[in-house]
């Protein structure tokens, strides 16, 4: 099958300080991992040069078949269609209902989707991830994990080929966590490869899905689906 | 039986029925209620750019006096009076007038009597008076010769101030240095009113620059998220321009209408002293005026916050 996303001895320095050395991974369609590591092992770097907020120092990035790596500013929004993102806050704009920030996501991607189409995939994406009835409802007048399911909702409407997760549960409850887990799960299992990058021990452990370990730069350890195994630098980060 | 995704085919006009709508809705309805939102942060730069605009405005309708004004005085120093000694005979002003009219350098010749010259004097404010205490008509008779080129008034002047048919005590109404002393500080004038526009250019650009500056930092996470849920460049970066062009047009429609405003009261108020004082100034003109006004401002508007927007809003 072919990769969704590849990394191909990607590098990115910040300064003389390597954020990300030397990194190849790939991931097919319909793949969940999770990205792990301690605090500043590059997790949030990776995520970023794949939505192409960073460009990499040296190496390539293949997502979705668009060279992510060597793209030009005024295409990147095209690759940002192909890939959903959900962010540690949400990043959901506050003077938008939630229905609105998911048809947001749709019209800016494709201006020849109408209202009423926008309007009804959002509802679709809403009730898919269970906000059915809160889609007129202000960010602010939402639950953290509600806020979070809406930007699960908004990073998937597009049907996008990747998603990637930044911290998804790091302002969540534990239960609220397995909630968005499942969800993630759900959307993998329709065939969107999805790469979570997070801190939460017991959901990595308990999920047995891949898991790709970054530190201090350097992909040290790519564990297959199902042979997740101890994690000691976890308990010390 | 599973689901059928079945592809909807729709008639191009309403596609495109659609994306000018959304167009219409994330470029301008965005930014007008952007605008709007923001209308205490942007009614420093409104309110100096409509006083830029409007000193611009008058600054401009005073340039185009003068230009006129150097006209009627390039006009009249192309015309050399050249004034008879009385009771000279009529051959020796024949005479002299074919020697004029022969001459390439000469527009034309007319010969202007006493008669019509005491005429004319009465129309010129002062001179009646001068006229009237006087026996007689105290203004000669001459030959009005107009010059092709203002430069060639000097050669034209010496050729005939030793004529036999010229008065001798006063030949010509050659003024040399006259003309090109006018001239000069007419450019000077200009000079000044170029530089003072370009200023007021340079303040206006600033401040706009500056408050769209402000709106894009106050607004930097929904510019974020705009950009990280895949919206190209023009949606992002539109908006920002048409504030700017809202708040150019705006200026410019008021400066443009006091502007207006201003000059046709003035030739409302006083009619001969305004020609006098603003040649050429006319209710056309005040409109052209105030329309130049306008679309300046709506250039500056969107112009400044263009060059803000590509140097605040990295990609």
């Amino acid at each position: 099958m072919r990769p969704i996303l590849e990394f191909a001895g990607v590098t990115r320095a910040y300064g003389p300080r390597l954020a990300l050395d030397d990194v190849h991974l790939a991931m097919v369609p319909g793949e969940l991992a999770f990205l792990v590591g301690p605090s500043g092992a590059g997790k949030t770097t990776l995520l970023k040069l794949i939505n192409r907020e960073l460009r990499p120092t040296s190496g390539e990035i293949w997502v979705d078949g668009i060279a992510a790596h060597d793209l030009k500013a005024s295409r990147v929004s095209q690759l940002r269609r192909h890939v959903g993102v959900v962010f540690q806050d949400f990043k959901l704009l506050p003077r938008l209902t939630a229905k609105e920030n998911v048809a947001l996501a749709l019209q800016v991607g494709d201006l020849r989707i109408s209202d009423d189409e926008a309007s009804e995939r959002a509802m679709d994406a809403l009730e898919a991830v269970g906000l059915g009835d809160r889609g007129g409802a202000f960010p602010q007048q939402l639950s953290g994990g509600q806020q979070q399911r809406v930007a699960v909702a908004r990073a998937v409407v597009g049907q996008p080929r990747l998603l990637i997760a930044d911290e998804p549960t790091g302002n969540l409850d534990l239960e609220t966590s397995w909630q968005m887990m499942d969800l993630f799960a759900d959307i993998a299992a329709f065939g969107t490869a999805v790469l979570i990058a997070t801190h939460n021990v017991e959901i990595v452990t308990r999920l047995q899905r891949r898991v790709m370990t970054l530190v201090q730069g350097r992909l040290v350890r790519d564990q297959p689906a199902g042979r997740t195994g101890r994690m000691a630098w976890l308990a010390s980060s | 039986m599973a689901g059928v995704v079945v592809k909807a085919h729709f008639s191009r006009r309403r596609i495109v029925r659609i994306v000018v709508a959304n167009v219409f809705r994330y470029l301008f309805r965005g930014a007008a209620r952007n605008w709007f939102r923001n209308a205490g942060s942007t009614a420093p730069a409104l309110s100096s750019m409509t006083l830029l605009l409007l000193l611009s405005g008058l600054v401009g309708l005073v340039g185009f006096s003068l230009h006129n004004l150097e006209q009627v005085q390039a006009g009249q120093a192309s015309l050399l009076h050249v004034y008879m000694r009385e009771g000279v005979p009529s051959t020796d002003v024949n005479a002299l007038w074919d020697r004029l009219a022969s001459d390439r350098r000469v527009a034309s010749v007319t010969y202007v009597t006493k008669a019509q010259a005491l005429a004319r004097a009465q129309q010129i404010p002062g001179l009646p008076q001068i006229a009237a205490a006087t026996d007689g008509n105290p203004f000669p008779a001459s030959l009005d010769v107009r010059v092709k080129s203002i430069d060639d008034a000097a050669a034209i002047d010496n050729l005939v101030r030793t004529d036999i048919a010229v008065d001798a005590l006063n030949p010509t109404s050659y003024d040399r240095g006259a003309y090109q002393r006018i001239q000069a500080v007419l450019f000077g004038l200009g000079v000044a009113g170029i530089a003072f526009l370009l200023l007021l250019g340079f303040v206006a650009i600033t401040v706009t620059m500056n408050s769209i500056r402000a709106a894009i930092h106050s607004r930097r996470d929904e510019v974020t998220i705009m950009q990280l849920v895949g919206a190209p460049r023009w949606m992002v970066r539109g908006p920002f321009v048409v504030e700017g062009a809202i708040t150019g047009a705006l200026s410019g429609a008021v400066a443009g209408l006091i502007t207006f405003g201003l000059a046709v009261a003035g030739m409302t108020a006083g009619p001969t002293s305004f020609t006098q004082f603003a040649p050429g100034i006319t209710v056309t003109v005040a409109a052209i005026a105030a329309a130049i006004v306008f679309v300046t401002g709506l250039g500056l508007g969107s112009g400044s916050s263009l060059i803000s927007v590509r140097r605040h809003l990295e990609s």
